[in-house]
């Protein structure tokens, strides 16, 4: 299966829904001919159209990471998540420092490196944000300070 | 003599302490930028604008913060491709093919300097081009109505189009994505609530830095992963580090030629510094290689790109600050953060705000001598600091990315988005799709309906107000020439070209 082709079909699906929606766009008020409803509907026939394009004449396929690399991918996708989700319970110290153990190890950085470059770079980039550049950062609401 | 009074207020501006060291950081970070294999113009732009928009800079210190970083990042990948041979950025792709062959001849100083020196060149060219020629095209801009907007944006669409990436279907679809990514939130005509799922996180729209940090820093580090620069040696002796009066006068026709065509390239939408470098080199290869030596270390076949390469990021402003619509994904970026301020480009903007607009641009000429300083007396530090491992950059540009995204509106779903476009984006980029045309669209979205809905109210409905006037009848032709174009050229050309 061409990589295109499950593209092509997934912006079909995606664009027939975005008209679907746009469609009951209505104003209360109407002051123009043209409603809120009219552009996105256009934009959604031609997404369409390039989706239906992608699943007709599909390119070659793309060069997807296989084996060690994808698992590398699918890693940093689940690290950069996560980063997001405990950047506010942890704080950003704690959160950025795990963030680097993770993606340190990723970028083949070894364990004592990795670890030294964590504990600088949490800290170090919330004095610089948060205390010298006046960028307020979570210190962290599972902690019980503050 | 207006011009030279705006010019000194300008200057007046850029050298405000605040704003001169302004510049000289930017200066820094985009050299660092740009010499780092993997990160170009766009990403150093997209990682600094929210933490401009977040330290609450001024909006001429926010603009001349980027522009140096912009302008950094084109001195900055020249470093990497003359002694690595791996361009820092796109538009340092053609100095690789005679900068690392001087470098292992022993001539890395000499073509660090006169790189340096054309890239000094073609960017005070280009200044001086914004300079005499961006307010006469705001002048003209001026007739524009909704009709002649519409059909400018068109144009720039169709630019990129034509001329970005194999697959034309895939640059439309990117574009498209960004016009509907634009088209999130409330309806400033109507009020209606468009694809917000009922979140009041999306009521506003879906927000500019978390699109450019997703599409810019996200995906890009993602990519980063894949790339491995195995058995790539750093040059090590420099040798002599400064150019001599013979070396610099082999080059000095060949750089005014290329300043001067790069800033044309960089003027028009769609092409910009990668185009300006490669047209130039062969240009120049064309003119001067009587003997053959370009692509064995020929000192003019470095010159002549890094001036282009400079000349183009500069002419890059000018549809940008006279029109508001801007033709580069940088520029774009750019533009996005205007509209953070409340500052709309366009032909108004140098009347209305004078102080941003030549405070921007006599930064530009003082960035640029900043820049020559750092780039020749002090490349070592920089050459040093090519040895930077990924391990501990690469969680240092997701966390200051994460801190600027996280500074405008301080919750954790526009982190959440904020990956998801970065995973998006990756998975888009690995199918070759284009990203510079999404962020344009994205910008321009808004500006694009609006303009549209409002030629389309005064004519009551009638689709013919769009072809009516002179100048949108010339932006359709021009668009239909883009899109059509360069597919006829691939088709035509003679044939000895298409083998080589």
């Amino acid at each position: 299966m061409k990589s295109d082709r499950i593209l092509g079909a997934v912006t079909l699906a995606v664009a027939i829904a975005m008209g679907a929606l746009a469609s009951q766009f209505q104003a209360p008020f109407s002051y123009e001919p043209i409603g809120p409803a009219r552009y996105p509907i256009l934009l959604a026939i031609l997404i369409g159209a390039c989706g239906a394009w992608l699943l007709v004449k599909p390119g070659p396929p793309a060069p997807w990471p296989g084996g060690a690399l994808l698992r590398k991918v699918v890693l940093m996708f689940a690290a950069l998540i996560g980063y997001a989700l405990v950047f506010e319970p942890l704080g950003f110290m704690v959160a950025t420092a795990l963030l680097t153990f993770a993606l340190g190890l990723l970028f083949d950085g070894t364990w004592k490196r990795v670890l030294v470059g964590g504990l600088l770079l949490g800290p170090g980039l919330y004095i610089l944000f948060d205390r010298l550049l006046d960028v307020v950062l979570p210190l962290g609401t599972l902690w019980a300070f503050r | 003599m207006s011009t030279l009074t705006h010019l000194g207020s300008g200057f007046a501006v850029a050298l405000a302490p605040m704003n001169l060291a302004v510049a000289a950081i930017g200066c820094f970070i985009g050299t660092v930028v740009g010499m780092l294999p993997g990160l170009g113009p766009i990403n150093g732009v997209a990682i600094l604008l929210p933490l401009a928009f977040a330290l609450k800079l001024p909006p001429e210190t926010a603009l001349i913060l980027l522009a140096a970083v912009y302008i950094g990042c084109e001195y900055g990948g020249r470093i990497s491709s003359i002694l690595i041979n791996v361009p820092g950025d796109a538009g340092a792709i053609m100095t690789a093919i005679d900068g690392n062959p001087m470098a292992k001849k022993g001539l890395a100083g000499v073509a660090l300097s006169i790189s340096a020196w054309s890239s000094f060149v073609g960017s005070i060219i280009a200044t001086v081009g914004i300079v005499l020629f961006a307010p006469l095209l705001a002048n003209w801009a001026l007739a524009f109505g909704p009709a002649e907007y519409f059909a400018l944006i068109v144009f720039a669409f169709c630019c990129l189009t034509g001329m970005i990436g194999d697959r034309p279907i895939k640059t439309a679809l990117a574009t498209l994505i960004g016009l509907a990514l634009a088209s999130v939130g409330i309806d400033a005509n109507s009020g209606v609530y468009r694809f917000t799922f009922d979140s009041v996180h999306l009521a506003d729209g879906i927000q500019f830095i978390v699109v450019v940090i997703g599409l810019f820093s996200v995906s890009e580090i993602l990519l980063m992963l894949e790339q491995t620069h195995a058995g790539e040696t750093v040059v090590k002796s420099t040798g002599r580090m400064m150019f001599n009066l013979k070396e610099m006068a082999e080059t000095w026709w060949g750089t005014i030629r290329s300043s001067v065509i790069g800033f044309v390239i960089g003027v028009l939408p769609g092409a910009g510094a990668t185009i300006a470098s490669a047209v130039t080199y062969m240009t120049e290869k064309k003119l001067t290689d009587t003997e053959g030596t370009f692509g064995k270390g020929d000192i003019r076949g470095v010159a002549a790109p890094e001036a282009a390469n400079n000349s183009a990021a500069g002419g890059a402003f000018v549809p940008m600050l006279t029109l508001g619509v801007p033709g580069s994904g940088t520029t774009a970026v750019m533009m996005g953060a205007l509209t953070l301020y409340n500052i709309n480009p366009g032909p108004l903007l140098f009347d209305q705000q004078p102080k941003v607009v030549w405070g921007l641009i006599a930064s530009m000429f003082i960035a640029n001598v900043i820049l020559l300083v750092m780039n020749i007396p002090m490349i070592r530090i920089f050459t040093r600091m090519l040895a930077v491992p990924n391990w501990l950059l690469v969680p240092g540009i997701a966390a200051v990315s994460v801190v600027g995204v996280y500074a405008v509106h301080a919750t954790t779903f526009d982190l959440l988005l904020m990956t998801a476009i970065g995973i998006v984006g990756y998975v888009l980029r690995k199918m070759d799709f284009p990203m510079a045309p999404l962020i344009l669209a994205f910008v321009l979205g808004d500006m694009m309906e609006q303009n549209l809905r409002r030629a389309l109210s005064i004519s009551n409905g009638d689709v013919a107000v769009l072809f009516e006037s002179g100048i949108s009848i010339g932006f359709w032709v021009l668009s239909i020439a883009m899109l059509v174009g360069p597919r006829l050229y691939r088709r035509f050309r003679p044939k000895a070209l298409a083998a080589a």
